[in-house]
């Protein structure tokens, strides 16, 4: 069986474990979720590092750099480290060079030792693993927060509040069709904000205006409804797509047998789930 | 009468499993037999609106596409994909590809091996897929000012410096429009906020349905220039596409998402009525209560 | 306390100022490392957080194992898919291609015809520029997951006199080679389990509305009727709906609306009658068969929802949100928001 062919089985087969929880909460579906979990935690830090650690992070430290010969002491010593880690990344010398090829990661130009700052946080973040010193994460975490509040701080004043704000505006030289239309939008977006205006009581005209903009907002949530319906139904209908494309003789017929085997297994483990529920019950 | 209530009644009380067994069956026939299910599509407002922005760029124009989805969202948007693709390339449009999702390095690749090969395109010459880089609005930010600081190498492990089309191309200002592929955050939005707001470069996006209305406040107002809203926007391009490569004598092979929208159609239908038949069967037993009481 | 209570203050407030800051600084230094530096160690930093993630996943599902949990047994198979990644992506690279150079004018279509026929390729002529421009030889398009399965197919092509080499992408490029274990892992494993995760809502979604979905009040009602017709009119379908079932549904809503105030049940049962009746007369006689006007058609309603009472709702909420996060980034930045320390 080529790998084209095996790999559909496998794909088939998980999508139907996953498929199996309408049926009810059973081993192929717990199996499938826990395959779900370790494979997409390696994922994530597999390309995590190849993506930025390794180019960006020890690309910077110990960059490829043309006269490495002629380098001073300082910076042999400093390369003599990048040995080490080499050594240690290959098992002590066992397997082939991976992380840190010969010379120095090709990328930069230059050695930029200010990077030893992120390094040094990032291991104090995985230090949060060490009860006793975890403590030192929050260096790191207050880095990420510190940053991303201050581009969050600007970016969303000016595309969210200000240009949105400025959007709203009405252009009373165009036609009577698009004033109207301006001013619902108008009225939607400043009732919708009066509604979320809860140091003030919702009571007389406030309260009639803030019910107009829990209308629109009834409307907006409804579109929102109809939006992730489509969404779902969409994801819904790649997933049974495929199965279909893998139903074929191309693919040994792998859908109708690995449905069959699931259903049966399925049945056979609701029967003996079932008799077992009744004896505890008993 | 009373034995249609007594159905409906009923109805209300339904095991899920049955209601799984519509969804799923509204789902499969259309796909199994697709003929029986012909559905005209009409491209709507926006989805030409992304069209038109796209076709009003000259050959040898430099288009930012992002990569922000990854397989679970790859039926709405992959399709779109596909479609702006096959229309850049036959425009002639250099495209830069780049991913702010991991997932989105493989999609970008599936996507060019697909469609690159059609209209005889070379990777580095009208086409470089730069890759993925972790950290978000950050990235987005470090593209806007130095996309040389980001990038020293492309998906395959070329330097930049050896590429022809990465030459004077240092950040979001030399393109001159952006797209974004989006189905999450890091998406549109911060696409928005962090690049093509601050330095005025024009953008359009491409989204799922889920997102579309967090989204088309920008669309409104221009920040954002036409969406294409989940795997029916991705339809409708393809309706576009297909008619501007066909008047120019090409032939063009069937869009996805439009052999999908027969599917779509029907399971709205089958959930709508859900609904309505859920409402009925609530209010019937409302009434039969309150008469109960009485 | 000062080191770990004052120190994390003091580097938010730093680089809170710094980053907002940076945008109004015009030092072409500040700006450097703000726009670039500052980004990059954020990454980087971002990356750490991600290895974080998996290691504490790692850690809970081993303990689950060691200390013998309900369902211990499915978190062996976490770890080992774990251990399948990991080992794809730092021990075996699997990422092997064949580069053939010197292949002469004799040879040169029948290898291309066989590689556009073992390889199922679109296009022979394209194969054939590519052998002919390739200056250091030409790289077949295929990624081979073992050694033996790229001499396997290089012995398809002994037959003819060319010189063929097996290489290796590069570590860090063999993540992304199709073709490779790591991408085999991505395609097969990762693939259907993510997207069928996802697909599995539109079930729960259907059960959802159907169960819950009430039209207990007037909002509610809003609610349902936009969703309604945004599901409908969105899709094709929404099309083939003719003017008249609008029509109809219009006179009912008008009747549900006016509901309360018609006490009496004939009256209002002959008004809604009546009301339909005498709309779909005016409809037929003025030829709304042929061009129904745009009000009555489900995609033009939508449309119409869609820009103007959505935009409305979705901007006061964008709003609405970004002054809670500006307030919030104020706070932090001032120090004022210490809850990421757990405080």
């Amino acid at each position: 069986m080529s790998a084209e062919i095996f790999g559909s089985w496998i794909v088939v087969f998980l999508t139907l474990c996953i498929f199996s929880y309408l049926f009810d909460d059973n081993p192929f579906y717990k199996a499938a979720e826990h395959i779900f979990i370790g494979v997409s935690a390696g994922y994530w830090a597999v390309i995590a590092f190849w993506q930025q650690i390794q180019p960006n992070l020890f690309g910077r430290l110990w960059p490829k750099l043309e006269d490495v010969g002629e380098g001073s002491v300082l910076q042999s010593a400093w390369y003599s480290i990048y040995k080490v880690l080499n050594f240690i990344s290959t098992g002590f010398g066992i397997l082939d060079r991976s992380i840190f090829p010969e010379g120095g990661i090709k990328g930069y130009d230059e050695i930029r030792l200010m990077y030893l700052i992120p390094f040094i946080l990032g291991t104090f973040m995985l230090l949060r693993l060490v009860p006793k010193v975890g403590w030192l994460a929050r260096w790191a975490i207050a880095y990420i927060v510190g940053m991303t509040a201050g581009l969050r701080f600007y970016s969303f004043l000016n595309s969210d509040i200000l240009i949105q704000i400025k959007a709203s505006t009405i252009d009373f030289s165009s036609d009577w069709g698009t004033i109207i239309n301006g001013l619902i939008v108008f009225i939607g977006t400043m009732t919708g904000l009066i509604y979320f205006f809860f140091s003030k009581e919702h009571k007389g005209s406030f309260g009639t205006l803030s019910k107009i903009g829990i209308y629109f907002l009834m409307i907006k949530f409804g579109a929102s409804f109809g939006f992730a319906v489509m969404g779902r139904i969409s994801l819904l209908i790649g997933r049974i797509n495929q199965l279909k494309d893998y139903s074929t003789a191309e693919f040994n017929y792998a859908t109708p047998i690995i449905s069959i085997f699931i259903i049966i297994c399925l049945a056979i483990w609701s029967f003996m789930d079932g008799g077992n529920k009744n004896e505890s019950t008993a | 009468m009373e034995t249609l209530k007594n159905i409906f009644i009923k109805l209300g009380s339904m095991d899920r499993r049955i209601i799984f067994l519509l969804v799923g069956l509204s789902v499969l026939f259309p796909l199994l037999k697709p003929d029986w299910f012909t559905l005209p599509i009409r491209p709507k407002q926006h989805s030409q609106i992304v069209f038109d922005e796209i076709n009003k760029l000259e050959a040898g124009s430099k288009v930012l596409l992002s990569f922000e989805y990854g397989p679970s969202t790859k039926p709405e948007i992959h399709p779109m994909t596909i479609a702006l693709l096959r229309h850049m390339f036959v425009k002639d449009i250099k495209v830069y590809a780049v991913a702010l999702w991991p997932d989105g390095n493989f999609m970008s690749m599936i996507a060019f091996d697909e469609v690159a090969v059609e209209y005889n395109k070379k990777i580095g010459i009208d086409y470089v897929n730069l890759g993925y880089k972790p950290g978000g609005e950050a990235v987005i930010k470090g593209i806007a000012s130095d996309i040389r600081t980001l990038y020293t190498v492309d998906l395959n492990g070329t330097s930049l410096d050896e590429i022809p089309m990465m030459q004077n191309m240092n950040n979001v200002e030399d393109f001159d429009f952006v797209f974004s592929l989006s189905a999450g955050t890091p998406g549109s939005k911060e696409w928005v906020q962090y690049a093509t707001d601050p330095k005025g470069i024009a953008m359009s996006t491409g989204c799922t349905s889920i997102q579309v209305t967090d989204i088309v406040p920008y669309v409104e107002n221009g920040q954002i220039r036409g969406i294409l809203a989940g795997m029916p926007g991705a339809a409708e391009y393809e309706e576009l596409v297909k008619t501007e490569l066909t008047s120019r004598g090409l032939v063009i092979k069937s869009g996805e998402a439009t052999s999908m929208m027969s599917a779509q159609s029907m399971a709205h239908v089958v959930i709508v009525l859900l609904i309505i038949f859920g409402n009925i069967s609530y209010y019937l037993t409302r009434n039969n209560k309150r008469k109960g009481r009485k | 306390m000062f080191l770990k209570r004052h120190v994390p203050l003091f580097i938010v407030v730093i680089i809170g100022l710094l980053t907002l800051f940076g945008n109004f600084i015009d030092n072409d230094e500040v700006k450097n490392f703000v726009d670039n530096d500052a980004t990059q160690w954020f990454d980087i930093i971002a990356s750490f957080a991600i290895f974080l993630g998996s290691l504490n996943m790692l850690k809970l599902q081993i303990l689950k194992i060691i200390r013998k949990h309900k369902n211990w047994q499915y978190s062996i198979l976490a770890v080992l898919g774990f251990a399948v990644a990991i080992f794809a992506g730092f021990f075996y690279r699997g990422a092997n291609y064949i580069v053939v150079s010197n292949v002469n004018e004799i040879n040169l279509l029948p290898i291309a015809e066989l590689l556009t026929d073992e390889l199922h390729l679109e296009n022979q002529n394209t194969v054939i520029s590519n052998i002919s421009d390739a200056k250091d030889g030409y790289e077949i398009p295929k990624i081979f997951m073992t050694q033996s399965g790229a001499e396997a197919f290089m012995e398809k092509l002994d037959k003819f006199d060319v010189n063929m080499e097996i290489k290796s992408k590069k570590w860090g490029i063999h993540l992304q080679a199709k073709g490779s274990l790591f991408s085999w892992i991505f395609f097969n494993i990762f693939t259907p389990l993510s997207s069928t995760m996802f697909a599995l809502l539109a079930f729960f979604v259907a059960s959802a509305s159907y169960r819950a979905f009430r039209i207990r009040n007037f909002e509610a009602t809003l609610l349902l009727v936009s969703g309604i017709i945004l599901m409908l009119g969105r899709v094709p379908i929404g099309e083939l709906i003719p003017w008249w079932v609008v029509a109809i549904l219009i006179v009912f809503g008008v009747g549900a609306i006016s509901a309360p105030w018609i006490k009496d049940k004939k009256i209002f049962f002959g008004l809604v009658v009546g009301g339909i009746v005498l709309f779909l007369s005016v409809g037929f006689s003025m030829g709304w068969n042929q061009s129904p006007p745009q009000i009555l058609l489900i995609p033009v309603i939508q449309d119409w929802i869609f820009d103007y009472p959505t935009t409305a709702g979705s901007r006061a909420l964008m709003i609405g949100i970004a002054l809670g996060i500006v307030a919030t980034s104020f706070r932090i930045i001032v120090g004022i928001e210490r809850s990421f320390l757990g405080e």
